[in-house]
């Protein structure tokens, strides 16, 4: 498996703000990988690096086998970059714009151009000051997923959009994903994660803590369960795993971590299952749990 | 009072009246008057400072070299036949009987007025149009804040500043023991001229669609106005009646003053802010009132690297610096001839005969050459600032993203500014010839004069290196390139009225031009500006290759 990008405790500082602090990520070449984390945590900063246009203070950063820095040029050739709020020159066209940026990569690929202006119902004769948020975001799509490029640096692409072309772009990723490429796609909109990653990574204050597939994320946190049984079962109060425990008759709704669920279902064979519902975490409580340190706090203290 | 009210009054975003069936269209007036005296604190008080300490520096500089009557009459009689003296400093009021403050007011007056109207432009355009291009004016309307607030509030902001300024005018030409009512009489022709361009930057920001626009079109108006007070004071016509600058220096500050010259310019201020107000009130936020055209569907081929988009994006401000320059040489030349006037005097003949400065016409044209020269520095200073206004605006981000090495893309960027320069010197070098030719019936000065004018592109290239140099370095004070333009401007217009020694003259890089063709030409000089221009310039490409950049 050959690495597309690894960071190795990468440090930049603003002044005093580490918007970087030893972060560490590695990206395979041909995943797509959701790279998560709140407002702030550094998110855009590593993309930045990754373009070469902020240079870190301290660490080791590897981009298609290539230093992003030194190697910028040629790198860009091969990288395709969407940001998350888009800026252009608001006396040119859309249509102007998309095909300067595709003669800057020296890739026009005119046929898949016009596909994608009309998927994405984009008017290309419209002055860019006149774009709303959303159509200046498709602009930056229609330039990156238009072009041959082998990785793709996805900064909130779909920022913007409505739902209906947020489902065009997720096509257009499994649909090149599929082609070998590779995606870094930061992004909020964790359905959108969820559909398209292979692997994620979860950064906070400049530091990735946490780094895997979905399903590993899942073994380490919680499933909720909810299930009736014959006869009244008891005993729950007494394993550890089990959280948020509710007893309505014969029904238990609780929650119990990954590494409880084995002893927990043995425990509750015996009392005889008559239905189970078991849901699995999404990555919204995934990532509650990674962001908000106070609110999980709150919530894992005061269990009944 | 109901909640509503109690929480709007909380934001302090009202003024209080808590009447929701009237429309308010200054809500929020006092607020972002605050705000702008806030966000223009350092911005304001250095305008200040600069105009006042230049005229005050004048002014004591003048006190001692014009220390005798004799002296005050020798130079008004040179004042009054030099064509180009004419053109820049107006008619001369008061030098038929020359006192310190007619020969003072003959130095700076018309300087004086050109810079407050480019303060009072900037910084209306700035706190209006400046603001509704970025989505912050949207922030600021969304709160209870009336549609005529934001105007009316840069309109007395820059008011305020435009009176300090007439004040700190006036009281440091009265310390250098200038006349009372003369020197109230500049105070006041200041302050009009001021209110003047608040009302002309208050109608363009309302018209145009961009800062820069705004901006530029009132820099427009001033520059007409600028030529038609010149037309006028030449010919001793009319013409300076159709110029609100013409109106300001009819004030005859120390020559028997005429007040009322105030009333049309409160009333052309008065009358353009009330025009501001009624197209603010009118059009939507962030619309200008002219009509966005439809552009073409797909990018011409040759849009095709940072060097293209940069003359694409600088096709606009290009054009218009050349046509404006090409009308201000034509007009010099056209004038030119009224040099061999100052013949009359035996005093100047005899300084033309023995001194080595060519014919009175071969100094006039030479000093005009340098006049554009430096009115074109803003076009090359302020093209090469468009790199770091793209980086801000990061627009400069999805460029390097793609395969665009650094240099190459700020490159481009000096390129337009290099390449322009010499577009619009040629311009207006052909032009003055042009008009000359066109005055006198021959064409012998055509070709001297464009050479002259071309000469002058390595100090503007000069200029360009160093405002490149300190994007690469100081990114966040691109805008000190300004000093550049400022230390040219006053070492090429103010050198000797200040008096300044050598060392500072030779700052401005005109200062080593030689004044071809009143003096031989050499090129020496030109080869090293244009070394030093392309050291500065890799020094500066260096920085912006080695920086981080947003």
């Amino acid at each position: 498996m050959s690495i597309a990008i690894s960071l190795e405790d990468v440090v930049k500082t603003f002044g005093s703000t580490r918007a970087l602090d030893g972060l560490d990520l590695e990206i395979a070449t041909g995943e797509v990988h959701g790279y998560l984390g709140p407002n702030g945590a550094g998110k855009s900063v590593t993309i930045r690096t990754l373009l070469g246009l902020l240079r870190q203070d301290s660490g080791e950063v590897r981009l298609l086998d290539a230093d992003p820095w030194r190697d910028a040029v040629e790198l860009h050739r091969r990288l395709a970059y969407v940001p998350g709020d888009v800026s252009l020159w608001p006396n040119l066209s859309g249509g102007e714009i998309i095909d300067y940026f595709a003669r800057l990569r020296g890739d026009v690929d005119t046929a898949r151009r016009d596909e994608l202006i009309e998927r994405f119902e984009l008017d290309p004769r419209k002055k860019a000051g006149t774009y709303s948020k959303g159509n200046r975001q498709k602009v930056a799509l229609v330039v990156a997923l238009s072009s041959s490029a082998e990785l793709l640096l996805l900064d909130e692409p779909t920022a913007g959009l409505d739902p209906l072309m947020e489902t065009v772009f997720q096509e257009y990723i499994i649909s090149m994903a599929a082609e070998g490429r590779t995606v870094m796609l930061s992004s909020h909109i964790l359905a959108e994660v969820e559909r398209l990653c292979d692997r994620v990574t979860i950064i906070r204050h400049g530091r990735a803590v946490q780094s895997g597939t979905l399903s590993d994320l899942r073994t380490t946190t919680r499933t909720s369960i909810e299930i009736t049984t014959d006869r009244p079962a008891g005993g729950l109060e007494s394993f550890s795993g089990v959280h948020a425990l509710r007893i309505d008759g014969t029904s238990l709704h609780f929650e119990v971590d990954s590494s409880a669920l084995d002893a927990v279902m043995n425990h509750l064979v015996p009392f005889g299952v008559r239905s189970l519902v078991s849901q699995p975490p999404t990555l919204e409580e995934l990532f509650m749990r990674q962001y908000g340190d106070d609110l999980i706090a709150e919530e894992t203290e005061p269990a009944p | 009072m109901t909640m509503l009210a109690t929480l709007k009054n909380g934001t302090g975003l009202t003024n209080g009246v808590d009447v929701p069936s009237q429309p308010q269209p200054l809500a929020g007036f006092g607020n972002l008057l605050r705000f702008m005296v806030r966000r223009d604190r350092v911005r304001a008080p250095i305008w200040v400072a600069s105009i006042a300490g230049v005229i005050a520096a004048s002014a004591a500089s003048m006190v001692g070299l014009y220390d005798t009557p004799a002296k005050l009459v020798e130079y008004a009689e040179l004042a009054q036949l030099d064509p180009a003296l004419k053109a820049f400093a107006g008619p001369g009021h008061g030098l038929d009987d020359p006192t310190l403050g007619s020969v003072v007011m003959n130095e700076v007056l018309i300087y004086t007025f050109v810079i407050i109207a480019l303060m009072c432009i900037f910084l209306m355009v700035r706190q209006t149009r400046g603001e509704e291009e970025t989505d912050r004016a949207e922030l600021v309307r969304a709160a209870p804040v009336g549609r005529l607030a934001t105007l009316a509030a840069a309109c007395v902001w820059v008011t305020v500043v435009n009176t300090v300024v007439a004040v700190a005018l006036t009281v440091s030409l009265l310390a250098f023991g200038l006349t009372t009512m003369g020197t109230l009489a500049f105070g006041a022709a200041c302050w009009g001229i001021g209110m003047v361009f608040i009302g002309v930057a208050a109608t363009t920001a309302q018209i145009a669609s961009s800062a820069r626009a705004a901006n530029a079109t009132a820099g427009a108006v001033l520059g007409a106005s600028f030529m038609l007070r010149a037309v006028g004071d030449l010919d001793n016509g009319w013409v300076t009646w159709l110029s609100p600058l013409g109106w300001a220096q009819s004030i005859k500050a120390f020559a028997g003053e005429q007040w009322w010259v105030l009333i049309p310019m409160v009333i052309t201020s008065a009358a353009l802010a009330t025009a501001g107000v009624a197209l603010s009130a009118r059009r939507d936020l962030g619309a200008g009132l002219m009509k966005q055209r439809p552009g073409p569907a797909e990018g011409g081929p040759r849009l095709a690297s940072p060097l293209a988009l940069a003359f694409r994006l600088q096709r606009t401000a290009l054009i218009s610096w050349a046509v404006g320059l090409a009308l201000l040489g034509f007009f010099f030349g056209l004038v030119a001839d009224q040099a061999e006037q100052m013949l009359e005097s035996e005093a100047i003949a005899e300084f033309f005969a023995a001194a080595d400065v060519g014919s009175p016409t071969e100094l006039f044209l030479a000093t005009m050459v340098m006049m554009v020269a430096l009115i074109a520095t803003g076009y090359t200073v302020s093209t090469v600032l468009r790199l770091r206004s793209e980086e801000i605006a990061v627009r400069a981000e999805p460029v390097l993203a793609a395969p665009v090495g650094r240099r190459t893309w700020a490159i481009g960027h000096l390129a337009v500014s290099i390449v322009g320069s010499i577009v619009v010197m040629s311009v207006a070098g052909l032009s003055i010839g042009l008009g000359t030719a066109a005055q006198l019936g021959e064409t012998g000065n055509v070709f001297p004069v464009l050479g002259a004018s071309l000469s002058m592109v390595p100090a503007l290239a000069v200029l360009a290196a160093a405002t490149i140099a300190i994007i690469g370095w100081f990114p966040r004070w691109s805008q000190m390139a300004w000093l550049g333009v400022a230390v040219s401007a006053v070492a090429g217009l103010l050198a000797e009225t200040l008096n300044l020694p050598q060392w500072i003259r030779n700052l401005s890089p005109f200062e080593h031009v030689p004044a071809y063709p009143a003096a031989p030409f050499e090129l020496l000089p030109m080869v090293v500006l244009t070394l030093v221009a392309a050291l500065v310039a890799a020094v500066g490409l260096f920085g912006i290759a080695r920086r981080d950049i947003g």
